[in-house]
């Protein structure tokens, strides 16, 4: 039973790790909460369903959904923070612009479902379920699984063994100084938000097919563990995040699993409680950085 | 004249209401913290009142004093812990705790009556009370505005290590500012209460936030008329959209976008530094003129 929990709380937090490294990677290089991220996650399961719907194989939905929510990624960051980030406003106005662009992606995706719950039609995806040690594993969940853990080891070997991987650092560090080395921030600004939403859109289709309720609103509270998840591991930090999406996705079964059902209620309460004396002992997250966290311009 | 009236007090109300909630967001901002308890501390305020007035049958002015009461109590409690963290690592504290509260109303049915919400309250704030409150309160803050209080609080939020070696104290200030914000979202979530006949946890959640820290930024943070001009856009706007029907949010939407991309600190402060600088612009007459 217990290494059951484990298991799912595994595949769970692997999801998450997917949404989260997106965000954290665009707040550690831009300081800013692109609050548009859930609905780019929400965009890459749409993409994928109305693929497989028009009778597209599960592989080309997915690969269109990464591509997608990349691309519309990259729009958001040119429609909503280039401009702010000129004048030095965006870590303010930033907020303001993206639930913008969230509220139109998703009246966008609301008018194009009507408004329904989707479902990927039965056995788009094999349903295959083993059972060894008294487990029981589907095929979905070594999927998603493997499709988490190689994403993840991709955009690790991206940012920490490529040149462009590099460069987004130095920009991370410090914008003046890399521009100094012939470095063009936009162009890296633009790479890191596609990254981002390529993520977010693998995530969405994961999520899509493992829950098979697909809808407009179902960003939002991948939004809000998003940012329970990037805090807890230390905003901006590649490492931290992918620590916190696990311990979170496990936290988060168990207490499902071994709640009693009285209190079972409370479980979100718990977790929030536990985020908020974890910062008060580490007021930086897990594995942050004294600096991260400030305000750069408060005027 | 009298039916446009009739015909718009819904819309009167829910402004007056907003403002207050807006205006609770901007005394947090203003003196440099990060917090955006202000739902949490409305929630708590909105269903210290409602659980009064349904479960003991307290009076009205009772039920008010008892969730001022609640409101600031629970941010001066929540100010301690919250003065050792800083910037977004605030914002994300608060947003646990507006969840907390959220989820503990949502699972205390008997006291709050959980999902199905906390209904029969007796109404008794119609607009005029309304109306009241959110003048006492915007005249509050411009008076605020006026005070060493006030300079004290653009001290810190401008530059937290200049006011302390200014002998401001910092601590005691953002308490200050935190029980003052949570006194009056306290209030105005019982004006809610006692408007509205019924409450539901979801009400004061995180889409609540973000409705208020929108008010606040699009208006403008740093000006006094900023949270009004905010709210006023915020509200009126979809009113004014009605026609468009299902594309009301998308237009909404490309409104944020495009209003923040022009004017930056948002609306208020953003036009007030555009007309100071041109008034610095302006060449000084030359003396020797006719």
């Amino acid at each position: 039973m217990l290494a059951q929990q484990l298991l799912n709380g595994f595949v769970v937090g692997g999801v998450y790790a997917l949404f989260a490294l997106g965000f954290t990677l665009v707040f550690g290089i831009q300081r800013v909460l692109n609050l548009a991220h859930g609905a780019i996650f929400m965009s890459g399961a749409f993409i994928a369903y109305y693929t497989v719907a028009a009778g597209g194989p599960l592989w080309l939905g997915l690969a269109l959904a990464v591509i997608g929510s990349g691309l519309i990624s990259v729009l958001v960051e040119i429609v909503c923070f280039r401009r702010l980030r000129r004048s030095g406003d965006e870590e303010f106005g930033g907020i303001i612009s993206s639930i913008g662009a969230s509220l139109v992606i998703m009246t966008i995706a609301q008018r194009i479902s009507d408004t329904q719950v989707l479902r990927f039609p039965f056995e788009t995806f094999p349903v295959i379920i083993w059972r060894f040690w008294g487990l029981r594993v589907s095929a979905l969940q070594l999927f998603m699984l493997a499709l988490a853990l190689a994403l993840v080891v991709v955009l690790g070997w991206f940012i920490y063994r490529t040149a462009f991987g590099r460069q987004v650092r130095a920009v991370t560090q410090n914008e003046r100084a890399a521009m100094l080395m012939g470095i063009n921030p936009v162009r890296i600004h633009m790479q890191t938000f596609f990254l981002s939403g390529a993520l977010a859109g693998a995530a969405g289709v994961l999520v899509g097919l493992a829950f098979s309720s697909i809808r407009y609103t179902m960003g939002e509270p991948f939004l809000m563990y998003g940012f329970v998840i990037i805090i807890l591991g230390g905003l901006g930090s590649i490492p931290g995040a992918l620590l916190a999406s696990f311990l979170f996705g496990m936290g988060q079964t168990m207490l499902t699993a071994y709640m009693p059902s009285a209190i079972s209620g409370l479980n979100e309460a718990f977790i929030f409680a536990a985020l908020f004396l974890l910062l008060l002992f580490r007021p930086h997250g897990l594995m942050g950085r004294e600096a991260a966290g400030a305000l750069r311009g408060r005027r | 004249m009298g039916q446009w009236i009739i015909a718009y007090t819904p819309l009167v109300d829910l402004f007056l209401l907003h403002l207050g909630f807006a205006y609770a967001q901007y005394i947090v901002l203003r003196a440099g913290v990060f917090s955006l308890a202000t739902a949490g501390l409305a929630g708590i305020g909105a269903y210290t009142a409602g659980v009064l007035a349904v479960k003991l049958g307290a009076h009205p002015a009772l039920g008010v004093a008892a969730a001022t009461l609640a409101g600031s109590g629970a941010a001066l409690v929540l100010s301690l812990p919250l003065a050792r963290l800083r910037g977004v690592y605030q914002a994300i504290a608060t947003v646990a705790f507006v969840q907390i509260v959220y989820s503990v109303n949502l699972w205390a049915e008997p006291v709050t009556g959980g999902a199905m919400g906390l209904n029969n309250i007796p109404r008794t704030a119609g607009t005029g009370v309304l109306a009241v409150a959110a003048l006492g309160t915007l005249y509050l803050v411009w008076a605020m505005e006026r005070t060493r209080l006030g300079r004290a609080f653009n001290a810190i939020r401008q530059d937290e290590a200049m006011a302390a070696t200014l002998g401001v104290d910092i601590v005691r200030h953002q308490a200050l500012a935190f029980a003052l914000s949570g006194a009056i979202a306290g209030l105005f979530g019982a004006l809610e209460a006692y408007h509205a006949y019924a409450l539901d946890p979801g009400q004061f959640a995180f889409p609540f936030l973000i409705a208020i820290l929108s008010y606040v930024i699009l208006g403008g943070r740093n000006s006094v008329a900023g949270p009004l001009i905010g709210t006023a856009i915020l509200i009126i706007l979809p009113e004014l959209a009605r026609p468009l029907a299902e594309n009301r949010m998308l237009i909404y939407g490309v409104m944020l976008i495009l209003v923040i991309n022009f004017l930056p600190r948002g609306i208020a402060d953003s036009l007030i530094l555009a007309w100071r600088a041109r008034r610095l612009a302006r060449p000084e007459p030359a003396a020797g003129e006719p």
